[in-house]
């Protein structure tokens, strides 16, 4: 069926491209960033992530991010962010299937390199393992599955819709929480969203992204992630997120509000029942070569709000000023202020160099 | 499993049948579309590149990767790409034309048009708003400064997104005349 509709579908393809065709190219980026906590002894992080872009056909595109960082041990760690195969089915529909970035909200699939990425750091909804002294909601995921997108003509604007079958969550040893945490919760089991080989519960995970965007100005999107994650499939965990995005020339501003909702067996009455957690952040940025003075053409300043609720809640302001090299290329300066719950205060101050390639 | 399997079929021939291609207005070249898609969509996500970041070669693997990164269709994607081929030369420096005729053989609106300068500037009050306006651009700046301008973009801020265009100096001083009556 899928063949069929690909031979009558209309070739809006590279055959018609005006440029010289090619077959390999490489793109990505890179960083380093220097770390100041009070807590925590300073740190200098370096990262280099090449993304290898293959052409096959006109209508067959091949990818793969690749991220090369330093281990504890000051190993060479490898991790594969995406590997995956475009096929352009038609002029509007892409299938894709591989290990790819889910479409989930905006900052995992298009903002988190860190040259497009305004701060040194990830909002603090965004992360795995911590965020500095947070924990967050939800890594910047990437999974083993099939995509289908689609691009609409609506209106004046653009309707954008992904939609996914990944391999899905699993069940980590790890409990995050413990006794303390607010709502009567012994503990919580950690979800795993890495990819790994096999599946432990045979069960995938469905998701999507709907978005409208008024070119050029505005991005309103709303995602949806729900998968079985426990080894006997019972336990299920759900994400929904609202995504806006709002551009000009000169500024910007972002934000995304994520719920979380993950069955877990209380071990106090082996009962099962519903953790549910949130968040949101909003981000505005400011090129100051509005202010019409040459020397701050190419500096702009940033400043992100992140709150999570509920259960290990806390509230963080990041003020951030960027020097750009090149419209790819900036040296970053930030300060970050979390508080938790608890009262405990954590300020840090980042320097890095970013790249794009 | 069978419901969804019915449902994604459905959806694939929904949007293969009743599918709307995002037509370009045959008023615009399809340069100048290109342009116009290139600052809308680019700088949705990261500030927009310099066309001569990348060679013709590489731009023609890159833009699938990008078609997919900021939901392009594949018609804009070809817009887009008709922009960049327009706008760089073989030589990856971009290098500027050699001024070998002593007159400019295209006008000032057709050089404006073949390079699409309103895919990111606003001229008679129209074109796109990644850069700023070029209307009274001569005025407020100059003749020296947008000279300066065409020749180098980087001159006044290395984070600048305009190319290097391949301009002769007569078709500069062309463009910068023609500006100056706005």
């Amino acid at each position: 069926m899928l063949a069929a509709l690909a031979l009558s579908a209309n070739v809006y393809a590279q055959e018609e491209s005006t440029l010289d065709i090619g077959r390999f190219a490489v793109a990505g980026y890179g960083d380093v960033t220097f770390v100041d906590a009070k807590n925590e002894n300073s740190s200098i992080e370096s990262r280099f992530v090449p993304i290898f872009l293959f052409q096959l056909s006109e209508k067959i595109h091949i990818e793969s991010e690749l991220e090369f960082s330093i281990g504890e041990n000051g190993e060479t760690v490898v991790e594969m962010e995406y590997a995956d195969i475009h096929y352009f089915l038609n002029d509007n529909t892409t299938i894709t299937a591989g290990k790819f970035l889910l479409p989930f909200g905006q900052f995992g699939p298009n903002l988190h390199p860190s040259w497009i990425n305004k701060l040194p750091a990830v909002p603090g909804i965004y992360g795995h393992g911590g965020n500095g002294s947070l924990t967050p909601l939800i890594p910047v995921m990437s999974d083993k599955g099939v995509n289908v997108r689609n691009v609409f003509k609506v209106g004046q604007g653009k309707l954008f819709t992904d939609f996914y079958m990944v391999s899905g969550p699993r069940e980590e040893a790890v409990v995050v929480g413990g006794a303390g945490v607010p709502g009567g919760h012994g503990s919580i089991p950690e979800v795993a969203f890495e990819a790994a080989k096999g599946d432990n519960n045979g069960k995938q995970a469905y998701g999507g992204r709907v978005a409208y965007a008024f070119l050029p100005s505005v991005e309103v999107g709303y995602s949806f992630y729900s998968g079985a994650y426990s080894d006997d499939g019972k336990l299920n965990y759900s994400a929904n997120a609202i995504d806006v995005n709002w551009i000009t020339s000169f500024a910007t501003v972002r934000g995304e509000i994520i719920n979380t909702e993950t069955d877990f067996i209380d071990p106090l009455d082996g009962e099962q029942d519903l953790f549910k957690r949130g968040g949101w952040y909003l981000q505005g940025s400011w090129q100051m070569r509005q202010l019409g003075k040459e020397v701050f053409n190419p500096v702009e300043l940033i400043v992100r709000y992140s709150e999570l609720n509920d259960a290990l809640a806390g509230k963080r302001w990041t003020l951030g000023v960027d020097y750009w090299l090149e419209a790819s290329a900036a040296l970053k300066f930030a300060y970050e202020n979390t508080k938790l719950e608890d009262g405990d205060i954590d300020n840090r101050i980042f320097v890095q160099l970013a790249f794009g390639f | 499993m069978k419901k969804i399997k019915l449902i994604t079929l459905a959806w694939l021939l929904m949007t293969h049948f009743f599918a709307m291609p995002v037509s370009s207005n045959e008023k615009v070249s399809k340069v100048a579309e290109g342009a116009k898609l290139y600052s809308e969509n680019c700088a949705r996500c990261h500030n927009a590149r310099p066309a001569s970041d990348y060679t013709k070669r590489e731009w023609s693997v890159v833009m699938p990767h990008m078609r997919e990164k900021a939901h392009m269709t594949g018609t804009e994607t070809l817009a887009v790409e008709a922009f960049l081929d327009s706008t760089l030369t073989a030589d990856v420096k971009n290098s500027r034309a050699a001024d070998v005729a002593p007159q400019p053989t295209r006008s000032a609106e057709e050089l404006i048009a073949q390079f699409g300068c309103q895919g990111c500037h606003l001229i008679n009050g129209e074109g796109g708003n990644l850069g700023p306006t070029l209307d009274g651009v001569v005025q407020a700046k100059g003749k020296s400064f947008v000279k300066k301008k065409l020749k180098n973009p980087k001159f006044n801020n290395a984070a600048s997104a305009m190319p290097q265009f391949p301009m002769t100096s007569l078709e500069i001083d062309e463009i910068v005349e023609f500006l100056g009556q706005k």
